[in-house]
C-alpha cells in the first residue's frame, strides 16, 4: 500500500513569531503561565480550534479579538483551558500525604488543642478539578474523627479557570480519579451515583472554591490567613518572575509558623529563601519562621 | 457492497462487479471508476443500477489514522517537508494495522499506572546529573570485559584469536554478538558460528563497539517495571540503532556499527533517571501526556535538565569512547556537537524510530526535528520513506536476534 500523495501536517493557518510573542506575553501577562518558544507549534495547533469556532482567520484577529473586543473575558475563559492542564487524583503523591499529616498537621492540631482554638484554615492554590482540597478534608476527618465537628476548618480552594471551579462544586468523579486512592477511603467516603461517585457533603462542607488567578495580587490578600497551604504543581507552568510573586504571596497569606507544600517536582531553594526548608519522610516542606 | 440505481450514481464510485448490457457486453470492469459518460451510456442502454464498492475502508481507515498520528506530531514544523513524509508514513502504517484489527490505545491505557510505592534516591531539591551518576557508580561499576578487551585491541599482541578467546570467556556477551553478526544487521549469506569468525568478518574495532552496546545494556537490570516497559524501551532504542545505521550507510558512513550503537544506547540516561528518581520521573511522564509534550521537554520542566545531561556524566564515567558519547549525548541538540553531521544521523533515527512507535501504542509525543541538522545530510527529497521502506525489512528481524 503506498499513498502517492502526501498528508498534510498543516491543518490550520500559520502563527507568525510575533503573533506568537504577543499571544504567548497575553496570557503570561493574564496568568503568569508562561509559553516557551519550543511550544510555538503545539500553540498553533491548539488555538486552531477557537479560531474556527470564532470564524477567525488569523491569528493577529485572534489578539485584537482578546484585548479589544467587549467580550474579550468570555473568551479568556478558553484561553485559560487551553493552557492549563489538570492531571490529578485523590491522594496524589501518598508519600508526601503521609509525611504531611505525621509532620505537619497532626502536631499542629494538637498545638491549637492546647491553646484552646480549635480552628485551622488550609489554601489551596490551584485546585484543578477539587481533588486535592477534598482529600485534604478527607484526611482531616481520618484524623479527628468524632471531634471534627468542634472545629472550625476552612479549606479555600482557587483555580484559574471558572470550568474547573465549577467542576470542582459539582464534586461527582470517575474511576480515574481514584488510581491512587485506597478502596477504603473511596468506599467511606464516596456515594456511587449514575454519574461518578459523588463525594459526601460532610466532606464538600469544609472546602470553598473560588475562580481566582494567582497573577491577581488583589484578590490573593482577600484569602484568609493559612496554617498550611497547598500549591502543588503550579508553579511549574510559571517563569522565575511570577513563581517570585506567588511565593511572596504565600508567605504573605501563612501565619508565623505554618507551612508550604509544592509538588514533587517543584523546588524553591534556586528562586526564594523566604522559607525554611524542611524534609519530610521522602518530601519537602517549606516553613515560615 | 450496495446497488445504486442509475438516477444516484456518481462519478468517482468505483464498480465492484463488472457492469454489462443483458447481452454480456462489459460496459465498465470490476474495480473501474465511474466517469460522467458512463452515466449517460448506462442510462442510454437501460441498466437500472449498479453495484458499487464502499466508500473505502482503507480510506476511511486512513483519516482516522492521520487524525490520530497528528496529535503526535504537534512538536515539530507542520511545513518541514521530511515531517510531512514521516507523517504520511505512520498514519499509513496506523491505518494498516487498524485493516488488521488493532486497535487504538483507549484512555485507561493512556493514563498512568499508579506508582506511589515509588521513592526517588533524591529529593528534587539537590537532585542534579552529577549527583545521580556519582551514587549510580558507587553501587556498581561497568562491567569489566569491555576494558579488557579494549586493553586487548589496544596492545601490540592482540590477534583474532587473543580477541576471540577473551570474548568467548564470556558465555553471555558471545551469544549475543553472534546473534547480532547473524542477523540481518550485517546479511552475511553463511551463518557465522565462531566468536573468530565473526572477528574476522566484522573487524575487531567494530566487535568492540558491538560488545560494548551488549555490555551496557546487560548493564541494566532492576527497573520498575511499572514504570516503564522495558521490552518497549529497548524495542525504541534497537529501532533507533537499525534507522541510525541505515542512514549512515546512505550517507556512506564507514564502522556503521558505532550509529546502531549509540542509537541502541541513546536513552540510556533516561535509564538510570529511572533507577534513581522513579516517582519525579513518573511525573515527568505524566506531565509529558497531560501537557502534549514530548518526555525531553517534560525532563527540562520537572527536572530542569534532561536525559542527556546524565548520559553525558555517566558515559563520562564509563569511558565511553569519546566519538561515541558524543553521537549519544547531542542526539537532541545535535548542532551543539563537535561533529554535527553525525550527530543529527542519531537525532534523525530517534525521532523516526518514536514515529515508527506510534503504531506500536507509543503516548509520547514526537521529540522536537531539528530541520537544519537533517539539511546537513544533504538527503534528496523523498528520502524519509526509503528509509522507512528499508526499516520495515530489517527492523522486526533485528529485535528478534537481540530479544531471543
Amino acid at each position: 500500500m503506498a499513498l502517492t500523495e502526501m498528508l498534510s501536517l498543516r491543518k490550520n493557518v500559520a502563527i507568525t513569531d510575533a503573533e506568537f510573542k504577543q499571544l504567548r506575553d497575553f496570557i503570561y501577562s493574564k496568568s503568569g503561565i508562561w509559553v516557551d518558544d519550543k511550544r510555538k507549534y503545539l500553540f498553533e495547533n491548539r488555538f486552531a480550534s477557537r479560531l474556527s469556532a470564532l470564524g477567525l482567520r488569523t491569528f493577529g484577529d485572534y489578539i485584537k479579538l482578546l484585548t479589544l473586543d467587549p467580550k474579550r473575558d468570555q473568551e479568556l475563559r478558553h484561553v485559560f483551558e487551553l493552557v492549563t492542564t489538570n492531571e490529578t487524583s485523590f491522594f496524589r503523591d501518598t508519600k508526601q500525604l503521609d509525611g504531611v499529616k505525621a509532620n505537619i498537621l497532626v502536631p499542629l492540631l494538637a498545638a491549637q488543642r492546647k491553646q484552646n482554638q480549635l480552628e485551622l484554615r488550609i489554601w489551596c492554590a490551584g485546585c484543578s478539578s477539587g481533588e486535592e482540597p477534598y482529600t485534604l478534608s478527607i484526611m482531616l476527618h481520618e484524623i479527628l474523627g468524632a471531634e471534627l465537628s468542634r472545629w472550625r476548618i476552612l479549606i479555600t480552594a482557587i483555580d484559574l479557570s471558572p470550568a474547573m471551579v465549577a467542576k470542582c462544586k459539582e464534586g461527582v468523579y470517575l474511576d480515574y480519579a481514584f488510581k491512587t486512592t485506597p478502596e477504603a477511603i473511596k468506599a467511606k467516603y464516596f456515594t456511587k451515583t449514575p454519574a461518578g461517585h459523588r463525594i459526601l457533603p460532610s466532606v464538600a462542607r469544609l472546602v470553598r472554591f473560588e475562580a481566582m488567578n494567582l497573577n491577581d495580587a488583589a484578590a490573593l490578600k482577600r484569602i484568609p490567613k493559612s496554617h498550611l497551604v497547598f500549591c502543588r504543581n503550579v508553579i511549574i507552568y510559571f517563569d522565575d518572575a511570577m513563581k517570585i510573586n506567588v511565593i511572596n504571596a504565600f508567605y504573605d497569606n501563612i501565619l508565623p509558623g505554618g507551612h508550604l507544600v509544592l509538588g514533587h517536582s517543584e523546588s524553591m531553594h534556586r528562586i526564594s529563601r523566604v522559607f525554611q526548608p524542611k524534609v519530610l519522610s521522602g518530601s519537602m516542606a517549606y516553613q515560615k519562621a | 457492497m450496495p446497488s445504486i440505481p442509475i438516477t444516484a450514481l456518481q462519478p468517482g464510485m468505483v464498480a465492484a462487479q463488472d457492469v454489462a448490457t443483458p447481452e454480456g457486453r462489459v460496459l465498465l470492469r470490476r474495480e473501474g471508476v465511474v466517469e460522467p459518460w458512463h452515466i449517460q451510456l448506462f442510462a442510454g442502454l437501460n441498466i437500472a443500477a449498479v453495484e458499487v464498492a464502499e466508500a473505502g475502508d482503507h480510506t476511511r481507515r486512513l483519516e482516522e489514522a492521520a487524525a490520530y498520528v497528528l496529535e503526535f506530531f504537534a512538536f515539530v514544523n507542520p511545513d518541514s517537508r521530511p515531517m510531512i513524509e514521516l507523517y504520511t508514513y505512520v498514519a499509513e502504517l496506523v491505518a494498516t494495522r487498524l485493516e488488521k484489527g488493532w486497535q487504538l490505545p483507549s484512555l485507561a491505557e493512556r493514563l498512568a499506572e499508579n506508582v506511589e510505592h515509588l521513592a526517588d534516591v533524591f529529593p528534587m531539591e539537590i537532585v542534579e546529573p552529577r549527583r545521580i551518576v556519582a551514587h549510580e557508580s558507587e553501587l556498581a561499576s561497568f562491567p569489566d570485559t569491555y576494558r579488557k578487551l579494549r586493553e586487548e585491541i589496544d596492545s601490540p599482541r592482540a590477534s583474532v584469536q587473543s580477541l576471540s578467546a577473551l570474548v568467548s570467556q564470556d558465555i553471555s556477551l558471545s551469544a549475543k554478538l553472534l546473534k547480532l553478526v547473524n542477523s540481518p544487521l550485517y546479511g552475511y549469506p553463511e551463518p557465522v558460528e565462531s566468536i573468530e569468525r565473526a572477528i574476522s568478518l566484522v573487524g575487531t574495532k567494530e566487535l568492540s563497539t558491538l560488545a560494548l552496546g551488549v555490555t551496557a545494556i546487560d548493564y541494566f537490570q532492576g527497573i520498575p517495571p511499572e514504570l516503564v516497559d522495558m521490552r518497549a524501551f529497548w524495542r525504541h532504542s534497537i529501532f533507533c540503532g537499525i534507522l541510525a545505521k541505515i542512514l549512515a550507510q546512505s550517507l556512506g558512513e564507514e564502522q556503521v556499527e558505532r550509529f546502531f550503537i549509540a542509537g541502541l544506547l541513546h536513552d540510556v540516561g533516561r535509564l538510570i533517571l529511572f533507577k534513581k528518581m522513579p516517582y519525579a520521573s513518573t511525573e515527568a511522564l505524566l506531565y509529558a501526556r497531560t501537557n502534549s509534550v514530548p518526555i525531553v521537554e517534560a525532563e527540562r520542566t520537572t527536572f530542569e535538565f534532561t536525559h542527556t545531561d546524565v548520559s553525558t556524566h555517566l558515559l563520562d564515567q564509563w569511558k565511553f569512547p569519546e566519538h561515541l558519547s558524543n553521537l549519544i549525548n547531542f542526539h537532541h541538540d545535535p548542532l551543539a556537537a563537535p561533529a554535527p553531521k553525525l550527530a543529527a544521523i542519531i537525532h534523525a533515527a530517534d525521532v523516526f524510530a518514536n514515529a515508527v512507535q506510534i503504531a506500536g501504542g507509543s503516548l509520547y509525543l514526537l521529540p522536537p526535528f531539528n530541520d537544519e541538522a537533517w539539511n546537513l545530510l544533504q538527503f534528496p527529497k523523498d528520502m524519509v520513506r526509503r528509509i522507512m521502506a528499508e526499516f520495515e525489512i530489517q527492523g522486526e528481524q533485528i529485535v528478534q536476534a537481540i530479544f531471543n
